[in-house]
Order: structure tokens, then C-alpha cells, then sequence
């Protein structure tokens, strides 16, 4: 028997070296795995750009995702080599050869399980060349190591392949039918995605063992690796990626031993299981019972003088028909429930799973959010569709052998083209009707009854779906020209991936992408100004499908004509009269819409790719900042007139500046920084003589003939215009717009000087266009920035604007309310501010509806879209609350009004102008609040940014490193506490843990070097993640008040000053001052360095006692310091840490509440190993240490043991 | 009236399928006979638009069929030599969509001409039955059926009656005999007895070529009295092949019966034999060198 096995196996073997599949497949993947590793514009998720070309964790991840494709391979060339007998119609011949049922089994698994794991290990050797291409940045290629390749071989790809093998070769053998096989790849595909999304952050643990690729248990192992440890570790098999790894290998094994014992050599698909029996049992279910008849044969014998009728009628008649036949076949299909299921599950996993909203509350389900949930990973689908069902319906005819009797009927071919794009239509519909229905049925079951059947119908139909309709034009002609299904997919996969990859080469106009610009949708502005070029770009295209319609038409083969000299001749043949006619009418609209389209996107308006773009940043750095340390006055009284044109995208900004010479020498020269995208139209700058103009760049050099002296001031004063004509081929803005238009002074005035937030932050993006290294920041406490504020500004400007705009809106801008006025059918507002600010003011129009209230004497006023109203009074009452803590714990209130003004949602975040807050429509508004057991992060977002009218307009921070920490973890800080005293500590814990998780993530992010936070380099992780928990570790430990006391003390010594400005050592000494000797270490691990602790419960023994229970707990702690890219070092650990020991939990308690403690109290913790003992009155249930994650654990989850 | 002239087509590996084919069909049944691979199959899905010839010509009624295929299509019936059908489908529904796409356009009209074939083919009772089903017979007068669909002008049935028991094949027979009495039908078959049976008039095919053409009765007469049999023991078949210009052998009752063609009587014990049509097919390979081995 084993030289039978062995003799079949190399049979198999020799078969698939034979086989262009196989070498089609192995040369995909090698290219795969070499252009994901070696080209910057072919990228799987989780690699970032900081990250060596070779890690070993991206050659690991890489062949995770490789392993996943290759179920594609795996299904081809298994289910291949475990039905080719069949099929061939070999089987009875080989069954009564005498080779043994096992023998031939095992063989062939063996055979084609090999090959599969071939065609995706050269992936990997993909992956091993790319690495030594000459091209790579050298200070991204790290040193060549064996493991990590040796690893992805037999951790990765050995057991995957061997998983998805097994099963497919069982499927495929039972069913004895390679489709089955296929749509048991397709449910297992989808199962896969869905559950992925599904499964939130509390279920990793189960997903790590129940994920068949191990991709989960490697994505938890690593959640938390820092750049370093991604550029030099292999992951060890240990822990659940053991354990993974042991339970599948051992199901694939089992699958394949079920296999071979239950597999016998007869000619009928054996099993009713699985997912042949699926099959039949759909097959029946799907049978239309036949109608019993009772009518009788009709009797007439003359001959039916019908004979064949010409004209559209006909040809209406014969399309009917047939797309009635294609349509039969897909909906007796199980494909298609497969889809549809796909269809329900991705709305409903992906509205409860990925849309959770900020710290795992929810956001209401508004239509557009929902559009988003379906359209997002819903382009997978659409082209799994589009590929599986081309191919299938256009080879239909000729696989099922009805081709000769119907091409012997005088249809014309172009009605068996349009019947096949029918149908792809009709799957794609019913779709997108399903996702529709499951769309409106979550809205119902969350209690959301606004339903907008009409922006359904556009978002997902016109303007996402025209695309999907589109797509299966060039895919149905693909298929007529390819001369088998297969190869049809590989070349319609072909056509697809180069044009995806096009633009990453440069090429990005969407007149030869077969593509639109995006149309973003947002409540406040519906679909804007996207709707013309979207509406121009689909008619162009729409064009030119017709034309593919008719190349489809004339070169689709009839019978047996499938060579190209007889097809050509033909089509030449027949391209005559009308159809010559249609198509130079349809080439010529096609041709003039592209004319008109050119004239908007490269005439009217500056086609740029994303590498113009950045040569431009580049370009604009390289030039001028050389020139940044020129001095340059200060802007001491700002007034703006601004005329907004919503409906016209335009508007016209006027104004003057007071420019200051606040410095010790005379100033002779002026420079001013504008947005490209103004036009000039005067710019007076008094006794300056233009010496360099850079429109391009937005760079003006003045050179005073009599120079600016100490003291001195002059007024500069501008006329300038923001046109936005016709439309653009990408990007066009989003501040501008019909309703909602949303700007600050930066776009629409000019700045002094040169502006260091242009410069390019991707370091490998700088030594492409040779920039050194970049610097985020100047260092903490060098001196010469000690006068300039964080917004790199000196000094604090008087302000006043006057915003003309649409009768029906309200413009805002920073300061109060003067006067309001209509004129000429516009309305106006003026605005002044009786205090100087920074001189960074923002500028809104909308049709707003307002809300407003009272906190003292200040008033509250919320200024939101109409339909918006939900969270209002939410927002209203976290400004009161926040009011109430920040005036009596840091100081008064500067401002007498409080301004929430909404923006549309194509951003998401709220920023804090003076008494002014423009908070997108995409967070907050539409947050669901209804259970109280969320987290209320409107709430939060409100405080936090109420918060910045202290950390940020009464006190700033120098420029230099570490400002954020004065600004943002001080809002941060300030925000945790409103919260607290809103909802209770307990709340606090789940709200740190989502702070405590997105640092450790993020951290691995890094581009270029992690800080501590007193050193942060406006990192948002830093400064806002781990910013919460330092300071909630530093409340903690030395109390609210004597927090509360050094923030008082911080802004008495540096609010409203005019320099030198404060810096984060500045505050962590105020935090010293207050702290005990005991907290000075801790303040230095909290702020000056980066700390992490191991902290675990190993075991805990509970002994009853007389009157209670004695628990002795055992506990691991250490303590490690990292440097910036994240490399760790072990150092003693000496702590006051808690250790808590906690009751039964209430069930009506969320997950991630503790219940009330029996005790908690702080202990010394020091490094290694220790036991404690307590005594407790009740039975403990859990007990931990450091059970609140106060601390940064990288692993959390074990500070808590059950008992 | 069929007219096809210089037909020619040489396949991409050399084979030459088509040779020079010129014919003229009448109305009426028209046999081509011809052994397996002979080009019949090439013929028909030549004349049935379904492949394009290399050189040649085929004209219909007055029209070059060649050049206005949606012309010929509009009037042509084809039986495929093997055909399928959509899955778990019905005559009746195939037969509507055949219909549709012949061009009927008429939703009422189709169904009655549905209705009135499916009882011209006896196949009325099973009307709605999956064809997926259907016995070889009912496939083959399923098959006529659509064939017959939108009144023909021309029918090509290619091969109908192979794999029929000897019913179904007389069934079939019976319903080819009455449509040619209208129309052109030409029946491409390897059995003798199909031409024998049917057809007017006929063709022997082999190896590309057309190798004979005339009315069966005048072929057969032209082979009469100089056909001549004899039962021999299976041993001395070989013998004879030697010494005789033997047609064909059979096995008849153990022993094989030698058909010899000469002018006159060969041997003493050879008793002249009554000639058939067999006799014609296998004398005209043979005159072109192409024996047949029994």
C-alpha cells in the first residue's frame, strides 16, 4: 500500500508541475509577497512606515496574510487534484484498477497539499528577494536573519495550509464537485471577516484559539510590540499561538482522517453532511414543485405559420428571456444565499462590531453612518461578485452545452452581453436590497425611526453603487474575449489591480482610472458639490461602457468561432450602419465630456498627484526654512472681513493686520506664508518692495526700505479670494461648502513667516526628496524659543471680524457678537473680542438651529444642524458641569460665553477657539446616550474641550517639546475629573483602559521616537492617552487637591503672560512642590521617562478564619524602562501599588465594572516574587493588584485573578 | 434548395475536416452518411453558422448564407450532435426561451407554438419534468422540438438516433419523415439504416470529402446482381479477404456471412445476394481505399 501511495502522490506531483495553474499561482504569490515587502505602494495593514523592509514581524504578518489568500490556491489545486478523476470521467476506469481507496486519498491530499504550500511559499520567497533590492532605503533594511523566514515556515504557513487543505480536500472529495469546494472557501471567507469585525476587543482571548490562521492569537502576542521589538523579535510559540496552532493541526488532522475512513470508491457523492449536503439540501428546497395540470394536449396538428420577428421587440423579447434564464440560475444557486448572508451579517456585525464610536459607545444609527458600515468592507464582496459571477454566466452557456442550440438562433450577440451584465445587476441589487433592509432593521431595533429611504437609495445605489453597476461591464467583456473562465478571472483581476495600482505610480486622474472622485457624505451638507464631478465622471465612463458593450458585442463568439482571425473579420463585418453610428455618437459624447471634465480638474483648476503635493511641502520646506529664524514681527490687532458665497464655494477675505516689532533690533524685512490656493488680488504691505513672489508655494518676501524699529508698528492689509471653480479630480476641500463651511484664519489670511506645520513628518517620505531627519520640535528648555508660544506666536492679538454670508446662515467667529444686519440679501455679523487671544481664529457658516442656556453669567449656547438635536442638552450640561469644577478647582472663566458650533463630519474632532468650539458632526451629535452604562464621551469631548479655554488660552506652553503636555493631558486631566465627579470612579476604569490600550498600541506605531510625556513631541498617544493615565496615577497617589493646587499655582504664575512662556518642567515642578518626598520617583516615572510595569496575580489561597476569610495572594511585579523605540530594560521596582480584593459580581454590572471592594488598600510592591496576606469579612470572588490599571501594564488582563 | 459549393476548412493541427465539399439539397429528407470522423459533424455546424469555413460557399433559397448568417439563423432548425440544457429546466421553459431568442416576440404566440410542439414531440406529459431527466429518446424529440421552433426552412439534425432503442428510433423516424415533406432536412448519421429508411436522397462522407451522391433506390440498383454471398467458418474469413474483393462480413448464427462485388459470379458455392444499402456504403469506402474492418 505505500508504494501505491507513493506512486500516486508522484503521479499527483507530476500532474501539478504540469499544470499552468500551479505555476500561475506560485509566480502570483512570489510577486505578492516581493512587491508587498520591496514597493511602498503594495501594503498589508499593520505595517507601518517606521518599520524595517525585513522585520521579522512583517515577514511574519506578510505570510499570515499570504496563507489567507492561498485558500484561494489551496481550493484551486486541492480541490483540483481531489476531483480531476472525476471529472475526467476517469474514476470507474480507476476504481477498478485495483489502487487502494486510502492510497489514492492520501496521495492526491498529499500531492496537492504540497504544491499548495509551494505556490504560497514562494510568497515568501518573494518576500526574502525583495529585501535585498537596491532601491530600499539602507536604514530601513535590517541585518538578514534566518528565524524569522524559519518561523513563517513552520509556525505560519506548514499549519495553515495544512488546515484550509484538509478541509477543502474533504469538501471537495464528498461533494466530489471543485464549486462546492469553492463556496465552502467563500462561507469560510466571509465567516472569517465577519467574525473578525464582529468580535470586539473584549473577546481577543477566544478569538486567539478559535481563528484558524492564527492570524488573531499573532495579532494579540504582538498588540502591544513597540517598532523595536517588531524590527527584532520572533514570536515565540508559546502561550495561545501554541495552543492555536495545536487545536488546528489537530482538526485538520482529524478532518483528513474523517476523510480517508469515511471516503469509498463509488461514483455517487457519498455524504448527505457537510457542505455537499447542503448543497442537495438547498437543491430541493429550491425546486419549484411541479403544477399539476390537468389541462389537456392541445390538439391542433396544422402547422404554426410563425416565423422570426426583426426589430426591437424581438430583441426586447429575446433579452427578457434570457436574462430570465441567467437570473433562474443564480437564484437556484447556493452562491448567492452565501452573498446574501454575507450581505446581512456585514451590516449587522459591522454596525455592532467596528462602528462602536469612541470608548466603546456607540453612535446612534444614522442613515449616512449606516451607508458607511455598508460600503465598508463591501467593495470585497461587490468584486467577489463581479470576478466569480462573470465568469460563471458568460461561460454558462457553453459549459452547460446549450451553446450550439442557441447560436444557431438568430439573436444578435450583444443581447447575450447585456443579458449576462443584467444579471451580474440583478445580484448586485438584490445585494445592496438586502444590506438596504438589514440597514433600516438595526435602525428599528435600536429605536432609531428616522428613516431616509432617499439618501439610502443615493449613497448606496447612485453614488457608491453606479460603480459596482459599472465594474461588471468591463468584466462581462473580459469574459468574452477570455477563451475560459478562469483565465477571464486572471485577467479581469489583472486589469483591476493595475488600475488600483496606478495611482500609487503617479497616475491618478480619473479620466483613465475608470473611476469617480469620492463623494463624502455629510448630514449638514448632503452630498455638497461632489455631485457634479461625480455625475460628470460617471456619464464619461458610462460612455465608454457603452462602447465595451459594443466590443463585447461584435466580438462575442458564436459556436464554435472562438479564433481571433474569424472573430475579427466578422466584427469588422458587421460594424456598420447603426451600430458605426452609436458608437461615434457615444465616442464623441464620451470625448466632449472629457474635454469639459479636463477643462474643470486641469484648466480651471491645478490637477496635482500626491507626489506633487509632497514635492511641493518638500520644496516649501527646503526653500524657506532656511529663512525661519529671520525675525518677524508680531500681529498685535487683527480684523477680518470675510464674504462667504456657501452656494458658489467662494469666498473673499479681507482684512489688515497690526504688525508689532516686539523684539530688541529693527526687523527689515517681512515675510508672509499664504495658502496656495488664494488669489491675490492687493496685498499692501506699507514701504515694502516685493522681492520674492512664490505663488506656487505661497511664499511672499517684503523688503522694508525703512526698516521696523523696536516698538515700532505698521499695518499690512490684503484682498484676497478663494475661488474653488469648476471642480477638481481629487480632493477637493471640505471647508468651503454649501452648509458648513468651516475655516480658519491660516486658509484665508496670510501668516507671518514661515509655517513649520507644512513640514513632511514621514522620515522616509523626507529622504525621498532628500530632507533630513525631521524635527517635530525644538528641545525642551532651549532658550531661544522660550518667548514663543506653543503656537509659535509671541504674543496675543486684539480681535475683530465681519462675516458676510447666505440669508439663511449664521456665521460665527471668536469673539461676541456686535451687531447683525441684512444687506443686499446677505446677512451680516460682526464680531469683536475685548481681550487679546492667540491669533488663531476659525470662521463658520451654516443654516443653524440654537440652543441656549445659562451657567452664572456666562451664556451657553449650542449652534447645531437642525436634525442634530440629540446630544444638545448633553453638551449643555457637561459645559455647566465642567464651568462649575474648572472655575472653582483652577480659575475664573475669562470668557462671558461658551459656543458649541457644529461642523460637517468630513472631519472628526472638535478644537477649541477662544469661548468658540467647532465639534464635528461625526463625533457627539449623533452618539448613542440612551444607556447609562456607557461611557458618555460627549461628555468628555465637551469638558475636555471647555477644559482648553484653560490649558490653551489662558496658559500656554513655550514651543518647544512637551507643550502638548501642558495643553492637552492637562485638558485631559481636566476632563477625567468633571467625569469622576459626574459618574463615580468606577466609570473611570473602563475610560482608562480604552486610554491605557490605544497607548500600547500605538506606541508600535511610532514613527520616529516615543517620548516621555514632559519631552512629547505633540504625539497624540502621548499626550492625551498616556497623559490620562499619569495624571489619574499622579491624582491617585497624591491626592485631587494638591493636584488641583499646583494647576493654581501653574496658572497664577504663567496665565495670560506675554513670555517667557512656560514649559513641562515648569509643571512637573509644580507637581513636586505639592507631592511628598515619598511621590518624587513616581513623578519622575510618570512624566520623565517611559514606565511600564509586569504586574500579576499568580495565586491567591483563601483560608476561612473565624470571623472572615484570610487571603494570602501571591504576586509577580516588575518593572522595565524603555527608550524611544521601545527597547526595554528591567529596573528595581519599589512602589506603593493597590492591591485589592473584591466580592461576587453583580450581575446587573457591566463586564468591565468591579464591584465595590472588601478592600483595597496600598501596598509596597517590590521587584520578583512576594505574598501578601488580608483578612476580609466576606468571601472574595477576585482579587488583584493594581486591579484598576493605574498603572501601564502591558499586560492588563492579569492584575485580576478569579478565584 | 440548399446549394453548398468548394467547402473547405483545415484545422489548426493539420486536420483537414472539410475537402472541396459541394452538394445540392432538395427539399425533402437529405441522408449524409459517413463513418466517425468523416467531417458530417464539421458539415452541419458549418451549414448551421456555428463554425466558419475556409473557403467555399453556401447558398440558400438565393441567398449567400455565409455572408447574412442572421439571415440563415432566422430560418434554420438545428439538432446539435449533443446538447445540454440550463439545469432543472423544463422543455416547456427552454423551448419558450429558444423560441424568444428565434425572435417570437409574442408572449401568447410563444406559448402556443410551445404548446403545439411539446404535442407534435409527445412530450406533453412531461412538459414541466426537469429535462436534466430525460431518457435518450426524449431528449432527442426535445431536441427536434426546438429544432422545429419559428417554421424552418432548413433542419439539420446531426446524429439524432444514436443511442435510441429500436422504438424511440421509429418513433423519431416517423417525426423526421413528416417534416420533410415541407422542408430541407439534412440528417447526418452513421447508421445505414437511418438514410435507408428516410431519405429521398443521400450522400456518403469520409475523410472530408463527398465520395458519392444520388437517391439510395438507383445506388442500391446500380449494385444489383453483382453482390454475392456465402457462410464460411470464422477461420476462413481471412482466405477470402485474400482471394476476394469482399465488401463486408457478418456474424450470422455463429458463422460469418461474406459479401463479395464482382461482375460475375466469383466461386461455384457464392449465391448471388440481394444488394443493400450497406452494401453501396461499404463498397464506396472501399473503392476509396478506406476498408472497413468488421
Amino acid at each position: 500500500m505505500r508504494s501505491l501511495l507513493w506512486e500516486v502522490c508522484r503521479f499527483e506531483c507530476r500532474n501539478q508541475l504540469r499544470s499552468p495553474l500551479f505555476a500561475a499561482l506560485a509566480a502570483t504569490f512570489f510577486l505578492l509577497g516581493f512587491l508587498i515587502t520591496a514597493s511602498e505602494k503594495v501594503s498589508v495593514g499593520g505595517l507601518g512606515n517606521n518599520l524595517n523592509f525585513n522585520a521579522p514581524f512583517a515577514i511574519v504578518q506578510i505570510q499570515y496574510v499570504l496563507s489567507m489568500i492561498g485558500m484561494l490556491a489551496a481550493v484551486a489545486i486541492v480541490g483540483l487534484a481531489a476531483t480531476r478523476d472525476f471529472d475526467a470521467k476517469m474514476a470507474e476506469i480507476l476504481f477498478a484498477s485495483g489502487v487502494g481507496e486510502r492510497s489514492w486519498l492520501l496521495g492526491r491530499f498529499i500531492g496537492g497539499w504540497l504544491f499548495a504550500t509551494l505556490a504560497v511559499l514562494a510568497g515568501l520567497l518573494g518576500t526574502l528577494v525583495a529585501a535585498f533590492m537596491p532601491w530600499l532605503d539602507p536604514n530601513r533594511v535590517g541585518a538578514f536573519a534566518a528565524e524569522p523566514y524559519l518561523f513563517a515556515v513552520w509556525g505560519v504557513l506548514l499549519p495553515n495550509l495544512l488546515v484550509i487543505c484538509a478541509l477543502f480536500f474533504g469538501v471537495a472529495v464528498f461533494t466530489r464537485s471543485i464549486v462546492a469546494a469553492y463556496v465552502t472557501a467563500l462561507g469560510f471567507m466571509v465567516l472569517y471577516v465577519v467574525v473578525s469585525i464582529a468580535a470586539d476587543q473584549q473577546h481577543t482571548r477566544w478569538l486567539a484559539l478559535a481563528d484558524p490562521f492564527g492570524i488573531s492569537a499573532f495579532g494579540d502576542l504582538t498588540r502591544y510590540w513597540t517598532v523595536f521589538e517588531r524590527n527584532t523579535q520572533v514570536p515565540a510559540l508559546e502561550g495561545a499561538l501554541l495552543y492555536n496552532r495545536i487545536i488546528w493541526i489537530g482538526a485538520a488532522l482529524l478532518m483528513l482522517l474523517a476523510t480517508v475512513l469515511r471516503f469509498r470508491f463509488n461514483l455517487a457523492p457519498t455524504t448527505r453532511g457537510g457542505a455537499g449536503g447542503l448543497v442537495e439540501l438547498l437543491r430541493i428546497r429550491l425546486r419549484r414543485k411541479t403544477p399539476m395540470r390537468t389541462e389537456a394536449q392541445p390538439k391542433s396538428r396544422q402547422r404554426l405559420a410563425v416565423r422570426s420577428a426583426v426589430g426591437w421587440q424581438a430583441d426586447l423579447a429575446r433579452l427578457r428571456s434570457q436574462l430570465r434564464m441567467d437570473v433562474r440560475g443564480i437564484v437556484r444557486s447556493v452562491p448567492f444565499y452565501v452573498l446574501l448572508a454575507f450581505g446581512l451579517f456585514n451590516v449587522a456585525g459591522g454596525f455592532y462590531g467596528s462602528i462602536a464610536g469612541l470608548y466603546g459607545t456607540p453612535v446612534l444609527p444614522v442613515t449616512d453612518l449606516m451607508i458607511r458600515v455598508v460600503e465598508g468592507s463591501f467593495l470585497f464582496v461587490v468584486f467577489i461578485i463581479i470576478v466569480y459571477y462573470s465568469g460563471e454566466l458568460v461561460h454558462r452557456e457553453r459549459q452547460l452545452r446549450v451553446v450550439d442550440v442557441l447560436d444557431a438562433t438568430p439573436y444578435p450577440s450583444g443581447i447575450m452581453v447585456l443579458a449576462k451584465v443584467g444579471a451580474l445587476w440583478f445580484v448586485i441589487t438584490a445585494l445592496l436590497l438586502v444590506m438596504l433592509l438589514t440597514s433600516i432593521l438595526v435602525q428599528t431595533l435600536n429605536g432609531y425611526h428616522h428613516y431616509e429611504l432617499g439618501l439610502y437609495l443615493a449613497g448606496l445605489f447612485a453614488i457608491g453603487g453606479f460603480w459596482f453597476y459599472l465594474w461588471c461591464i468591463p468584466a462581462v467583456l473580459i469574459q468574452v474575449l477570455a477563451p475560459g473562465k478562469f483565465s477571464g478571472m486572471l485577467m479581469f483581476l489583472l486589469v483591476f489591480m493595475g488600475l488600483q495600482t496606478l495611482p500609487s505610480l503617479g497616475f491618478e486622474h480619473n479620466l483613465y482610472l475608470f473611476s469617480a472622485p469620492q463623494a463624502p457624505y455629510s448630514a449638514m451638507n448632503g452630498f455638497g458639490h461632489f455631485i457634479l464631478p461625480v455625475t460628470a465622471f460617471s456619464l464619461y465612463w458610462l460612455c465608454f461602457a457603452v462602447l465595451l458593450l459594443m466590443v463585447a458585442h461584435l466580438l462575442y463568439p458564436r459556436g464554435s468561432d472562438t479564433g481571433w482571425r474569424v472573430r475579427m473579420s466578422g466584427a469588422r463585418s458587421r460594424f456598420v450602419g447603426e451600430l458605426r453610428w452609436s458608437a461615434t455618437a457615444a465616442a464623441l459624447v464620451m470625448a466632449s465630456l472629457g474635454a469639459w471634465i479636463f477643462y474643470n480638474t486641469n484648466v480651471l483648476n491645478d490637477y496635482q498627484t500626491k507626489d506633487d503635493r509632497e514635492l511641493a511641502l518638500a520644496d516649501y520646506e527646503k526653500r524657506y526654512q532656511p529663512l525661519s529664524l529671520l525675525p518677524q514681527p508680531s500681529v498685535i490687532d487683527l480684523d477680518v472681513k470675510l464674504e462667504i458665497y456657501p452656494e458658489q464655494r467662494r469666498l473673499e477675505s479681507r482684512g489688515s493686520a497690526l504688525l508689532a516689532n516686539d523684539l530688541d533690533h529693527a526687523i527689515d524685512e517681512l515675510h508672509f506664508t499664504l495658502a496656495p490656493h488664494l488669489s491675490v488680488l492687493s496685498f499692501d504691505v506699507p514701504g515694502g518692495e516685493l522681492v520674492e513672489e512664490d505663488v506656487r508655494l505661497g511664499y511672499y518676501r517684503y523688503r522694508l526700505t525703512e526698516a521696523l524699529r523696536p516698538g515700532e508698528q505698521r499695518t499690512v492689509s490684503w484682498d484676497l479670494a478663494w475661488r474653488n471653480p469648476g471642480f477638481e479630480n481629487a480632493g477637493s476641500t471640505t471647508r468651503v461648502v454649501a452648509n458648513g463651511t468651516f475655516v480658519n484664519n491660516g486658509e484665508i489670511a496670510p501668516m507671518l513667516g514661515y509655517d513649520a506645520f507644512r513640514a513632511l513628518e514621514d522620515n522616509s517620505v523626507r529622504r525621498k526628496h532628500g530632507l533630513p531627519p525631521v524635527q517635530r520640535l525644538p528641545a525642551l528648555g532651549d532658550p531661544q524659543w522660550l518667548d514663543v508660544a506653543e503656537f509659535r506666536v509671541r504674543r496675543r492679538t486684539a480681535f475683530r471680524a465681519q462675516i458676510g454670508t447666505a440669508a439663511d446662515q449664521i456665521a460665527l467667529a471668536p469673539g461676541y457678537l456686535q451687531r447683525e444686519w441684512t444687506e443686499g440679501g446677505r446677512r451680516y455679523f460682526a464680531y469683536e473680542m475685548d481681550a487679546p487671544i492667540w491669533p488663531f481664529v476659525s470662521f463658520t457658516s451654516a443654516r443653524y438651529a440654537v440652543a441656549r442656556d445659562q451657567w452664572n453669567d456666562v451664556a451657553l449656547e449650542v449652534y447645531y444642524h437642525p436634525q442634530h438635536g440629540y446630544n444638545v442638552d448633553a453638551m449643555l450640561r457637561a459645559s455647566k458641569r465642567s464651568l462649575d469644577y474648572f472655575t472653582r478647582e483652577f480659575s475664573p472663566y475669562q470668557y462671558r460665553q461658551f459656543r458649541i458650533l457644529e461642523f460637517p463630519g468630513y472631519a472628526t474632532f472638535a478644537q477649541a477657539f477662544p469661548n468658540t468650539i467647532p465639534y464635528s458632526e461625526a463625533i457627539g451629535f449623533v452618539a448613542d446616550l440612551r444607556k447609562p452604562d456607557r461611557i458618555d464621551y460627549v461628555f468628555y469631548v465637551t469638558a475636555h474641550e471647555l477644559a482648553h479655554q484653560w490649558w490653551g488660552h489662558q496658559v500656554a506652553g513655550a514651543y518647544m517639546q512637551g507643550s502638548t503636555m501642558i495643553t492637552e493631558t492637562l485638558a485631559q486631566y481636566s476632563a477625567l475629573m468633571v467625569q469622576e465627579a459626574e459618574y463615580g470612579p468606577e466609570k473611570m476604569r473602563r475610560f482608562l483602559k480604552f486610554e491605557l490600550d490605544n497607548y500600547l498600541k500605538s506606541r508600535g506605531g511610532e514613527l520616529i521616537e516615543e517620548l516621555p510625556l514632559v519631552r512629547v513631541e505633540g504625539q497624540g498617544y502621548i499626550h492625551y492617552r498616556k497623559g490620562s493615565l499619569a495624571m489619574y496615577a499622579l491624582k491617585d497617589y497624591v491626592g485631587e487637591q494638591a493636584v488641583n493646587q499646583a494647576l493654581r499655582s501653574f496658572l497664577q504664575r504663567f496665565a495670560f503672560v506675554d513670555g517667557p512662556y512656560p514649559t513641562a518642567s515648569d509643571l512637573v515642578a509644580e507637581f513636586r512642590a505639592v507631592a511628598g518626598s515619598e511621590h518624587q520617583a513616581l513623578i519622575t516615572d510618570l512624566f520623565e521617562k517611559i514606565v511600564l510595569f509586569d504586574l500579576k496575580v499568580t495565586a491567591a489561597v483563601v483560608t476561612p478564619v473565624a470571623d472572615g476569610f484570610e487571603v494570602a495572594i501571591s504576586i509577580d511585579a516588575r518593572k522595565f524602562e524603555a527608550d524611544g523605540a521601545g527597547q526595554e530594560r528591567e529596573v528595581p521596582l519599589d512602589y506603593q501599588l493597590d492591591v485589592g480584593i473584591f466580592p461576587q459580581q453583580d450581575r446587573r454590572a457591566g463586564e468591565s465594572d468591579l464591584p465595590q471592594p472588601l478592600l483595597l488598600e496600598k501596598q509596597r510592591i517590590v521587584s520578583g516574587s512576594q505574598v501578601l496576606t488580608f483578612k476580609v469579612p466576606a468571601a472574595p470572588a477576585q482579587v488583584g493588584i493594581d486591579p484598576y490599571n493605574k498603572m501601564i501594564d502591558r499586560n492588563p488582563e492579569d492584575n485580576l485573578l478569579r478565584l | 434548395m440548399l446549394s453548398i459549393s468548394g467547402l473547405g476548412k483545415t484545422y489548426g493541427n493539420g486536420v483537414e475536416a472539410l475537402v472541396d465539399v459541394s452538394l445540392e439539397v432538395p427539399k425533402g429528407l437529405f441522408g449524409l452518411l459517413g463513418p466517425n470522423g468523416a467531417g458530417k459533424s464539421t458539415l452541419m455546424r458549418t451549414i448551421a453558422t456555428l463554425q466558419s469555413p475556409d473557403r467555399g460557399q453556401i447558398w440558400l433559397d438565393g441567398f449567400d448564407a455565409l455572408a447574412d448568417t442572421t439571415r440563415l439563423r432566422s430560418t434554420l432548425g438545428y439538432l446539435p450532435q449533443e446538447f445540454g440544457a440550463y439545469p432543472r429546466t423544463s422543455p416547456k421553459v427552454m423551448l419558450n426561451h429558444i423560441a424568444a431568442l428565434k425572435g417570437i416576440a409574442g408572449k401568447s404566440e410563444r406559448r402556443d407554438m410551445v404548446e403545439h410542439l411539446l404535442a407534435q414531440t409527445n412530450l406533453w406529459d412531461v412538459r414541466d419534468k426537469s429535462i436534466d431527466t430525460f431518457s435518450g429518446g426524449m431528449k432527442q424529440r426535445f431536441g427536434i422540438a426546438q429544432a422545429l421552433i419559428g417554421d424552418p426552412k432548413l433542419v439539420i439534425v446531426d446524429e439524432p438516433t444514436a443511442g435510441l432503442d429500436p422504438a424511440e428510433r421509429r418513433r423519431f423516424h416517423n417525426l423526421l419523415a413528416r417534416i420533410g415533406q415541407d422542408v430541407v432536412v439534412i440528417l447526418s448519421t452513421h447508421i445505414v439504416e437511418d438514410v435507408a429508411d428516410l431519405c429521398p436522397r443521400m450522400a456518403i462522407m469520409a475523410n472530408g470529402r463527398i465520395l458519392l451522391e444520388g437517391e439510395p433506390r438507383a445506388l442500391i440498383g446500380s449494385l444489383q446482381g453483382r453482390l454475392w454471398s456465402k457462410l464460411v467458418p470464422m477461420a476462413e474469413v481471412e482466405a477470402y479477404r485474400q482471394a476476394l474483393p469482399v465488401v463486408s462480413t457478418r456474424l450470422v448464427g455463429g458463422q460469418v456471412e461474406v459479401r463479395v462485388f464482382a461482375a460475375q459470379r466469383p466461386e461455384a458455392d457464392l449465391q448471388p445476394a440481394a444488394a443493400t444499402l450497406e452494401d453501396v456504403y461499404f463498397a464506396t469506402l472501399q473503392k476509396h481505399g478506406l476498408s472497413v474492418e468488421l
